[in-house]
């Protein structure tokens, strides 16, 4: 985890960075399997859910920046916008599947 | 209209859960098949020349303007230059000897065998075994359009389209588990170490495009238009600048 | 067992991050590992392998013989162990025996880097510098992108004194790797050995480079010096650039003189330098 720094101009190290993305990705599908089951377990509906689910990744990115530093954290990533963004869409399939799973288990019979 | 439909309990323990443990644990069992069929995969000095190139090109062109002029332009020069350049010598096309090559079709085989084949013979397995079932119910309302793509094998057509038959639930699972697996595969275990250890030995080459060809083309042309600057023109002048700030 | 399992994570460590460490991997197979061999559980032949090889860089022979011989029960046929084998004749100074592997090794893979690397070595130990240049040289037709290789070769040409050729593989690195300061002091070394009015204008250029990104390089401070001083005295360069240089051997004598009044070095030394 580290990337050292230049007078003019930043340079990362490609492997540390691919390091440290990857551990967000990891995190990221751990969230949006947690929150997708919480969301089923608290019985969510509709729109609810879409909103838990921004709020889990808003709160991740939080945790994130928090862990990383929040004056600091350009020395880990490269953009703060797209640890934010980054595989919106990919997470919001293990979220909807975990929260129709349970869901299904809890609410429906 | 979707509330006053009451499932069965039983269908939870018997149909519900079982299609995920069912999808879920043969997940598992294709990767350590899958591990378990991977060959060593026999590198031709060929190929890993070919890969090895690219990579060497690919970081000429990015790092240029780190070197002085002329050994850049020496170094396109090898790449490129006419008749026999790295990227220009004449390659035997690849594709017709795919077909021949019996090790290329047993690696497809087994390609099939533990991806495609137990996905068809499970999804039909499941869909005959559990088949007519409605599973669950989705909690977030859908247009119509969804209907057939949730309700596989049901045609009732005044049902809401937010409830999912167990044909469409198997599906569900495969595809929304695929990032579970990363998460319960993804942990240091000792067969995928091993197999690290092994492509480190033989260098980055296992990422190789069928056809050089067509990936020395692209090279080609990339380094073509490479505009060279060189980084350290100035470097003094600006090592002097800096200086003079911090005294003053 | 605890204790066991400790040691058994503590070298999976090494092993993956690449940590030599030779000496202390010994102590713990001497220590405990070795007398619980068959407990190791499915390391136990990725251990043998580390043991052996650390045992190769301690001159510990009888060590790395018993780990070759039981790798050898479990695979008879594998290259792996084969190199291995080559390794321990190679550090038996038994040349010959070794290369005899090495080659049988590139005759059944040819696509075997650590074979030809050790190839390499062999030559280089046996001092046949040139053949060992020539083996390289081959090997980085294949291998284009091994920046190891590249540094190899570059300190082979060196102590040839082929200053042309070692830049080109010292240019390679830098395109590798282009924020290491070193590469680039290197590289303006070279230069610089190498002379002339033009190579001493690159050899200024890297020098600052590799000040500007490391400012307590000591050695590029003195390579600016020298550079510059010996193109402010060229008779082929132009007034303009004698000036610049005078200018830079101005800047760079003091930047070394504030360095030791920092380090609090005896001037004497200094003023040795400044004669």
């Amino acid at each position: 985890m580290s990337a050292k720094s230049k007078q003019d101009a930043i340079a990362y190290s490609e492997g540390a960075i691919r390091n440290n993305l990857s551990i967000v990705e990891y995190c990221r599908t751990s969230m949006a399997a947690l929150s997708g089951c919480t969301a089923g377990l608290l019985g969510l509906t509709s729109l609810h859910g879409a909103f838990f689910y921004i709020f889990a990744l808003i709160s991740l990115w939080l945790m994130i920046l928090f862990k990383a530093g929040f004056s600091n954290w350009d020395k880990y990533f490269i953009s703060r916008k797209a640890l934010l963004t980054n595989g919106f869409f990919g997470q919001l399939f293990t979220y909807i599947l975990c929260w129709t799973f349970i869901y299904g288990m809890v609410h429906v019979y | 209209m979707a509330g006053d439909l009451i499932v069965d309990s039983e269908i939870r323990v018997w149909v519900f859960l079982p299609i995920v443990i069912i999808t879920f644990l043969v997940g598992i069992v294709r990767h350590y098949v899958s591990m378990l069929l991977a060959s060593q995969k026999k590198i031709e000095t060929q190929q890993l020349k070919d890969s090895q190139m690219i990579l060497r090109s690919r970081i000429l062109r990015e790092n240029a303007r780190y070197i002085p002029k002329n050994a850049f332009l020496i170094r396109r020069q090898a790449f490129n230059k006419e008749e026999d350049g790295y990227l220009t010598q004449k390659r035997p096309a690849v594709t017709q000897n795919m077909m021949t090559d019996p090790s290329m079709m047993t690696d497809m085989v087994k390609g099939n065998l533990t991806n495609v084949l137990p996905m068809i013979i499970i999804g039909g397995w499941i869909n005959w075994m559990f088949s007519g079932f409605i599973t669950t119910k989705v909690p977030f309302p859908l247009t119509l359009r969804f209907k057939s793509m949730l309700q596989r094998g049901i045609e009732l057509s005044h049902l809401d389209a937010s409830w999912v038959s167990s044909a469409s639930w198997y599906f569900l699972n495969v595809f929304g588990l695929r990032s579970i697996y990363t998460l319960v595969l993804g942990e240091n275990n000792a067969a995928d170490q091993s197999r690290q250890m092994q492509d480190q030995m033989s260098g980055a080459a296992m990422a190789m495009p069928q056809d050089p060809k067509i990936a020395f083309k692209a090279e080609w042309e990339a380094l073509e238009i490479v505009d060279h600057q060189w980084a350290l023109a100035d470097v003094d002048n600006k090592l002097f600048g800096e200086e003079k700030v911090k005294t003053d | 067992m605890g204790v066991l399992k400790a040691d058994i994570d503590q070298l999976r460590k090494w092993r993956e991050n690449n940590e030599r460490k030779s000496r202390e991997t010994l102590d713990i197979w001497l220590d405990r590992l070795w007398l619980n061999i068959d407990s190791l559980g499915n390391e136990k032949y990725l251990i043998l392998e580390q043991v052996c090889i650390a045992a190769l860089d301690c001159h510990v022979l009888s060590v790395a013989k018993t780990c070759i011989e039981n790798l050898y029960k479990e695979f008879p046929n594998s290259l792996r162990v084969k190199k291995l084998e080559a390794m321990h004749f190679e550090a038996n100074e038994d040349f010959d025996n070794a290369l005899d592997i090495l080659n049988a090794i590139i005759k059944v893979d040819e696509s075997n880097s650590a074979a030809r690397k050790r190839k390499v070595a062999v030559f280089k130990a046996q001092g046949r510098i040139v053949d060992a240049i020539k083996e390289l040289t081959e090997y980085l037709k294949i291998f284009m992108a091994d920046v190891d290789a590249w540094q190899e070769l570059s300190e082979l040409y060196i102590s040839e004194n082929d200053f042309g050729k070692a830049a080109f593989c010292v240019e390679e690195l830098i395109l590798h790797n282009p924020h290491n300061h070193l590469l680039h002091q290197r590289y303006a070394d070279i230069k610089y050995t190498q002379g002339g009015v033009e190579n001493l204008e690159l050899a200024k250029s890297y020098y600052s480079q590799a000040l500007k990104m490391n400012p307590k390089n000591m050695r590029a401070l003195y390579g600016l010096y020298l550079t510059a001083s010996s193109l402010s005295t060229s008779s082929k360069s132009t007034t303009q650039k004698k000036k610049e240089a005078t200018k830079i051997v101005e800047w760079s004598l003091k930047q070394i003189k504030n360095k030791y009044a920092d380090a609090d070095v005896m001037v004497s030394a200094l003023a040795a330098l400044e004669i």
